[in-house]
């Protein structure tokens, strides 16, 4: 029974990872955005689920968050990706502004130290460093669930989620929008020089992978039931950036198989273990610099990561004015490609 | 009636009296946070000039010589002075073995900007847990003998603090020389314009760059001491909570430019210490964050621009 509920514990942070990886690897894998601040898109998912599952404060318990509200469920969820979107338009409108793409991490960086200082400081937004806690659990009430029945609901209700959100991102990764994507990723100024608005571009991006944080961040709220300020340091966003690149960097199964590798293997399993010489912190401490080792040791030994981005093949050379005739487009990688052509002006 | 309007006069002459009092009071902690920033941001800039790309595990370094020093200064019982020049020498030794051993090697492999980017992030990830694993996550402190704060002009500051902007100046005036009067500085400006043009000149641009690391590091542990000094505890999360304070200052300048990180650190540390006097003072260091966003918006290349950097 404990070990079922273990397992199933694991197959949740499976399904929720590879959500927050898709995310990231639309903004990092295919687009070149070096989103340092992801996490702070999961967190901000997080609290606008909690605070509009929450209710009003409580007066008199010391509480205080915005927006206080009982929506019924799918709406917190869906409301904390919208905001979590919402602030990634916020900040992209600033950070895409005419910068090389390491000025761009800097501005990430420093986005999200600040806003983890706000967030922690000012506790009338969502409580401070003590965050939120007793966020009512998903369809609980409705099929008077215990819980431990409750985990394996809410963990099937979230594979559906992932479910469907591989499926979203499998259709936006086919699309000719993602191929602008990758060629900004591979050379911005070409594709400037092409006619495309790569701040647009960057722009969207931006906002449809913090949209998919929100929603990760949301899942694990309405999991939990608690989330605070200690629970997306930089080190978190750290993780799923190892947990994409040794995944496999720029394709939707390797962010599956990264979530595998990383954050189930090396995060919550750990968690599981007793600790060692009476330091609780020990553990998670080793980990975080194996993980960063184990992200330095694959970046330069095989850099494409366990799954490898498929490379966009060609049957015959593209030679400028050439057009893919439709009957070859339908067959074989050329149905993936075909629209190739036609992406100058879509 | 008409004496009540005087004390109300009076007494709003008073208030404006006092601002301007505490506005000259934060001046002087303005320039010691200024000195201390100005110690990182010439250490971050002076590699960025020379290798071109941004190292994000820097506020470990600091924290990591803040360490250095500590256990100098607090277990083997040297003074805080000694023990201040034993931190910065550790720490340039260990970014000259991080340069040689891992960033380097990939900052010569890989031309994609990326993984070199990534490694770094990755270094400070490591190093945070090092610290906190080695030395617990709670904070130390050195052991200083407590000060009261004199009086000096119209600013009030302790010893340390004085000794903190004497530090920080008598560090400018010594890499204004080293990169105008040296033959060292010279080369390095030479690799910071044009890196291959300085190699087929003849300049060992592998020597030069091990030597930057071991500036920058040395920098950083000098100025993870003094903060930790100034703030009077240090904890493995205080360098990389500082770091942004350290790019608005450096990005401010004009990345890559020392002359730039100076002005923009003296910038950065009296807006935000004046800042205090009217906001929250928790808050008084996300100012140099909204001076950043400014920056980036108005003028990406900082106020001493340098053509094709930004």
């Amino acid at each position: 029974m404990q070990l079922a509920y273990y397992a199933v514990t694991l197959i949740f942070f499976f399904f929720l990872y590879s959500i927050l990886n898709w995310g990231l690897n639309l903004q990092f894998g295919r687009t070149g955005i070096l989103n340092f601040a992801y996490i702070a898109f999961v967190a901000m998912g997080a609290y606008i689920t909690g605070v509009l599952s929450l209710g009003k404060p409580v007066a008199g318990t010391g509480e205080s968050y915005i927006l206080g509200a009982t929506l019924p469920f799918p709406i917190p969820l869906i409301a904390g990706g919208l905001a979590a979107a919402a602030l990634g338009l916020f900040i992209g409108l600033i950070a895409f502004r005419r910068l090389r793409s390491d000025y761009l991490a800097i501005v990430m960086i420093s986005v999200s130290i600040v806003l983890y200082d706000v967030i922690t400081n000012y506790t009338p937004l969502f409580d401070g460093a003590d965050g939120l806690n007793g966020v009512p659990a998903p369809f609980s009430g409705a099929l008077s669930l215990n819980p431990n029945s409750f985990l394996y609901v809410f963990t099937a209700f979230t594979g559906l989620v992932a479910a469907a959100m591989w499926w979203v991102m499998g259709r936006i990764t086919r699309s000719p929008f993602d191929r602008t994507l990758r060629a900004i990723r591979d050379d911005p100024d070409v594709v400037r020089g092409l006619g495309k608005n790569v701040f647009g571009y960057q722009l969207a991006s931006l906002l449809v992978g913090s949209f998919f944080a929100g929603i990760g961040g949301g899942l694990l709220m309405d999991f939990v039931g608690a989330f605070n300020t200690s629970a997306w340091t930089s080190g978190e966003t750290f993780v799923i950036f190892a947990a994409l690149i040794i995944g496999g960097l720029g394709n939707n199964a390797g962010a599956i198989a990264g979530s595998l590798a990383v954050p189930v293997i090396f995060v919550e399993l750990p968690k599981l273990l007793p600790q060692i010489g009476g330091n609780p912190a020990l553990i998670p401490e080793i980990d975080n610099m194996i993980i960063g080792i184990l992200l330095i040791v694959t970046l330069w030994f095989r850099p494409q990561g366990l799954i490898p981005e498929r490379k966009t093949r060609f049957d015959r050379p593209l030679t400028p004015g050439s057009r893919i005739l439709p009957q070859f487009a339908r067959r074989g990688p050329l149905a993936r490609t075909a629209g190739t052509a036609e992406a100058g002006r879509e | 009636m008409r004496s009540s309007r005087a004390t109300a006069t009076w007494g709003r002459l008073a208030a404006s009296f006092h601002v301007v009092h505490d506005l000259i009071l934060s001046i002087g902690f303005g320039l010691v946070t200024a000195s201390i920033l100005a110690l990182a941001s010439m250490g971050l800039t002076l590699q960025f000039g020379i290798t071109n790309f941004v190292n994000f595990a820097y506020g470990d370094f600091l924290t990591l010589g803040a360490y250095f020093s500590w256990v100098a200064n607090a277990k083997l019982h040297l003074s805080i002075w000694l023990a201040m020049i034993i931190g910065a020498l550790g720490m340039g030794l260990v970014a000259v073995l991080l340069n040689q051993f891992v960033i380097g090697p990939f900052a010569r492999r890989f031309t994609n900007l990326f993984y070199v980017l990534i490694v770094t992030f990755g270094l400070s990830l490591i190093l945070l847990n090092l610290i906190q694993a080695i030395w617990g996550p709670s904070y130390q402190q050195y052991n200083v003998t407590n000060q009261n704060p004199v009086h000096l002009g119209p600013f009030l500051l302790t010893a340390d603090q004085l000794i903190i902007i004497g530090i920080g100046a008598a560090i400018m005036v010594t890499i204004h020389l080293l990169l105008t009067r040296t033959k060292l500085g010279k080369a390095m400006r030479a690799m910071s314009d044009d890196t291959s043009l300085a190699m087929v000149s003849g300049i060992n641009t592998r020597a030069i760059t091990t030597i930057t690391w071991f500036l920058t590091g040395a920098l950083a542990g000098l100025s993870g001491t003094v903060l930790g000094l100034n703030i009077s505890s240090i904890t493995p999360s205080t360098g990389e909570t500082f770091l942004f304070v350290i790019f608005a200052a450096v990005i401010l300048g004009g990345i890559g430019k020392p002359y730039g990180a100076m002005l923009g650190a003296l910038i950065i540390g009296l807006a935000t210490e004046m800042s205090a006097v009217v906001i929250n003072a928790a808050y008084k260091l996300d100012v140099a964050f909204v001076l950043l966003v400014i920056v980036v918006l108005v003028r990406p290349q900082g106020l001493l621009a340098t053509k094709g950097k930004a």
